[in-house]
């Protein structure tokens, strides 16, 4: 699409309105600061070791950039879907699918053939995400049962049967409840020597770009977004909308599927329980600060797992409790929450 | 210009109000005298709402100020102007439709028992206020059961059981039938005759001769001054509200052709929303060139008829044939490909994405066929270099940029993008739904001329409208709706607007029939 000319005071603003988001995240360190020294550390050198662990080395650097890997995709899943006004709140649960197809796919003979084993691992993974994802779309379009209940159960579903799979018929030898692990040749490049990068962070940055297309380019895209914008004008306009929620949910899951492969084929190299710490259901505040367009959920991705890594770096450096790294993050989601709130209300208080 | 000797209860001196740069109110001043009904008269926009709002305490005015009762106030929200003894009743009703009439009217007041609501003493003082100035409702009965007509004086006894002496209407009669109307006006003069002092605002001359005692024009913000009712007659106002004599199309003789069939509905039922039928065996045809008027209450399955032609809702039984094809249940995209445009009622929830911009919300019907897209992506070049024809075409102004979201866009300009795309199609069908609702004059009368130009290609229009003026002015046949059914059709030449209005009340056997056409010789 092509950008008009704006009028500068219009720029002024949006890039005030930007501002905003930094600024009440800021304000979280500050209260987080007096927390923490009223724990008895010193929040200046807490907050030194915690940007140390989140960028202060190539090691940090890498470890930052794999989480990023996580939320990015996962962010990018669940933007999509909120584009189209579906509220999937599954993504955890398409992730372990996506988890399963791709360790399924790593374990097959598939798995041994070099180049070619990493790529089916990442289709099986969005094949698995997105024929999980589908659950909801179905009962969704043919009997309008509301998507928000259906994935957030599905979530306890999904971890519950890996886990089943994990203490039974993909139990690898031994007492840990791990499968075996992928083959060699499925597994991910590592980016960085001595690191966990991997190329699945190109993945990400390739699927950042590839949503962007499809929302702002495609057909598909006009679909999903005049679905997402008003339903009602869709509908009458002519648009099937019952296809679009197949196709954006089965994209969403699909991505979040993806991402569950790559945490197989890139991390772990083989399933785990908890191989994901929450990463879905962290994605749906990415997608929500992140405005659900790839840019945005690009940054905030980039910052949350900045803020993962560090905070994790801190409490094993300071031994402060893993609770307090935690308060952390809950506080600058709150603090940015809030002012994205204040943003929101902000013109109608003017108006008087 | 009017004199009076008393002091009025009202006064509202220089008002001046400013949206951005528009100006809705430029130095208007307006009193009102006790025990008088006050008419406010002008177009959509002219700013009637506007001053109002200021009076209700819902807008701050740049300048100016209010005096009630020779005081002068400063209102920061209703809350005080109720406190002042002025309620305002809107346009569209705000009311709790699953709660009763009582709890309707004594929500928001301070209870006078702590703990449980004393709704029986509330109930008989509606009782006793319904008696008083001749408002029946059942203050048990469902809000959500009754008619518009019966809502309304819900409305109504909902300001006058705050004790208030000031009371605002706000288009008090767009949805009622003209019974209904006539009921409201005898209410009005009881309550004016018992000491209540009415502001009535409307856009309809025939209003402000019926009820009122005086009547202030507005236009273009502006008071054009007060005149006394009795001294002055529907034409000069016309004149004053519009600032130019009005065409009438009525006389506008159209050589009426007799085309083919284009459209024929046979024995339709439908459900509504709440899985009622709601249609009810409807039957009509629909020729080319020919303007079909359905009149009608709202709520009489207006909406429920558009909606199964265009195939946005299952008929449950019959059929729909559309030049010679069987449509009944199809898709709306399919029922498009076969010649239907749709102009919805609400362009603002329906026709529209309102932060779409003028580009896109112009292939809304057509972005995924040649030459707007090829096999996966949008071609924004060529669907913008449409943009740019229709805007040229339908003569759209305002446009803030065409790839600009059309959200700030007037009611006029987004209707003519709705126009825009839908009369491009080159449609053998146009259903237009409401299609100059909340338009100003100027505006309505381009919709109407582009409705009468489609007939004239050969389309067949179905013209579905609250507004039966319009219906009259445009239509060759008018077929009335009531109750999901058709309760009889006539040629425009036979019309004859107190029948009508028997028959959107459901009144069918004090017609004489002879006049009625039942269904459409061939």
């Amino acid at each position: 699409m092509t950008s008009l000319p704006t009028h500068s005071i219009l720029i002024n603003k949006i890039n005030l309105r930007s501002m905003v988001p930094f600024l009440t995240g800021g304000l979280a360190f500050v209260v987080g600061g007096i927390i923490l020294s009223s724990a008895g550390v010193d929040p200046i050198h807490a907050y030194q070791i915690m940007i140390k662990g989140a960028f202060g080395s190539v090691r940090a650097l890498a470890d930052t950039l794999v989480k990023t890997t996580s939320l990015l995709i996962l962010g990018l899943a669940v933007a999509v879907a909120f584009k189209c006004k579906i509220w999937n709140i599954g993504a955890e649960g398409q992730l372990y699918f996506g988890a399963l197809g791709g360790l399924l796919a790593g374990l097959s003979f598939i798995g041994a053939v070099p180049i070619l084993a990493p790529i089916v691992v990442i289709i099986a993974g969005f094949a698995f995400g997105s024929l999980f994802s589908m659950i909801p779309a179905a009962l969704k379009v043919k009997l309008g049962v509301n998507e928000v209940i259906v994935t957030v159960l599905l979530n306890f579903v999904a971890l519950l049967f890996i886990s089943y799979l994990l203490h039974g018929p993909l139990k690898a030898p031994g007492f840990l409840s791990y499968s075996p692990n992928i083959f060699p040749q499925s597994e991910l490049p590592i980016l960085l020597s001595n690191t966990r990068l991997s190329a699945g962070i190109l993945i990400a940055a390739g699927s950042a770009i590839g949503v962007f297309l499809l929302m702002s380019k495609t057909k598909i895209g006009f679909e999903i977004r005049s679905v997402g914008a008003n339903i009602k004008a869709a509908r009458y306009s002519g648009m099937n909308v019952a296809k679009s929620i197949l196709i954006t949910m089965g994209i969403s899951g699909g991505l979040a599927g993806m991402a569950g492969a790559i945490l197989v084929s890139g991390v772990q190299h083989r399933l785990i329980e908890g191989i994901s710490p929450g990463y879905g259901f962290i994605a749906v505040i990415v997608a929500l600060l992140g405005k659900q367009n790839p840019v945005g959920v690009t940054i905030v991705a980039f910052f949350f797992s900045a803020l993962l890594a560090g905070s994790e770096v801190m409490y094993r450096t300071l031994g402060v409790p893993v609770a307090l790294a935690q308060t952390l993050q809950a506080l600058v989601l709150v603090f940015v929450l809030i002012g994205e709130l204040f943003l929101r209300w902000h013109p109608k208080w003017s108006k008087g | 210009m009017e004199q009076s000797n008393t002091s009025p209860i009202v006064l509202l001196n220089g008002i001046t109000c400013k949206f951005g740069d528009l100006v809705a109110n430029d130095n208007v001043k307006f009193d009102l005298i006790k025990g008088e009904i006050h008419a406010l008269l002008g177009e959509n926009g002219a700013g009637k709402s506007t001053l109002m709002s200021v009076l209700y305490g819902l807008y701050k005015p740049v300048t100016g100020e209010i005096l009630v009762k020779g005081n002068r106030v400063n209102l920061k929200s209703p809350l005080d102007a109720i406190e002042l003894g002025i309620a305002m009743v809107h346009q569209h009703f705000l009311l709790t439709l699953s709660h009763t009439v009582v709890e309707n009217i004594i929500v928001g007041l301070k209870p006078k028992r702590p703990v449980f609501l004393d709704i029986s003493s509330a109930e008989d003082k509606i009782i006793e206020l319904s008696k008083k100035y001749g408002l029946k409702v059942d203050p048990r009965a469902i809000v959500g059961n009754l008619s518009v007509g019966e809502q309304q004086r819900v409305e109504i006894l909902k300001a006058l059981y705050r004790d208030i002496d000031i009371l605002i209407l706000d288009e008090p009669t767009s949805m009622l039938t003209p019974q209904e109307e006539k009921s409201l006006f005898e209410t009005l003069q009881s309550m004016v005759a018992q000491g209540l002092s009415i502001i009535f605002i409307t856009h309809k001359l025939q209003e402000v001769m019926a009820v009122s005692t005086r009547v202030t024009v507005l236009r273009n913000g502006k008071s054009l001054g007060t005149f006394r009712t009795s001294d002055t007659n529907e034409s000069s106002l016309a004149q004053l509200m519009i600032g130019r004599t009005i065409t009438r199309h009525a006389e506008h003789s159209r050589a009426k052709k007799s085309g083919k069939l284009v459209m024929e509905i046979k024995n339709i039922s439908a459900l509504n929303n709440s899985k009622i039928v709601f249609l009810k065996d409807l039957s009509m045809e629909l020729a080319g060139g020919e303007i079909l008027g359905i009149a009608g209450v709202d709520g009489n399955g207006q909406s429920e008829l558009a909606e199964v032609i265009s195939g946005l809702r299952k008929a449950i039984n019959g059929q729909v044939i559309m030049d010679g094809r069987d449509i009944t249940n199809q898709s709306p995209h399919s029922i498009r490909e076969n010649g239907l445009a749709y102009i919805p009622e609400d362009r603002m929830d329906t026709g529209l994405i309102l932060e779409y911009s003028l580009a896109e919300n112009l292939v809304l019907d057509r972005y995924s066929s040649e030459p707007y897209s090829g096999r996966l992506f949008l071609k924004y070049s060529d669907i913008n270099k449409f943009a740019e024809k229709i805007i040229m075409d339908f003569d759209i102004r305002g446009v803030p940029g065409i790839n600009s979201p059309v959200r700030s866009m007037s009611g006029g300009n987004l209707q003519k993008i709705v126009l825009g795309r839908e009369l491009s199609r080159n449609p053998k069908v146009l259903i237009a739904h409401n299609p100059t609702r909340g338009l100003d004059i100027g505006a309505t009368e381009y919709v109407h001329k582009q409705l009468l130009k489609q007939a004239d290609n050969g389309v067949g229009v179905l013209l579905i409208s609250l507004d039966l003026d319009e219906i009259l002015e445009i239509s060759d046949r008018i077929a009335v709706l009531y109750e999901g059914k058709i309760m009889g059709t006539f040629d425009r030449e036979y019309a004859n607007i107190d029948e009508i209005g028997l028959l959107m009340g459901g009144k069918k056997d004090t017609v004489d029939s002879t006049k009625v056409i039942e269904g459409y010789d061939k």
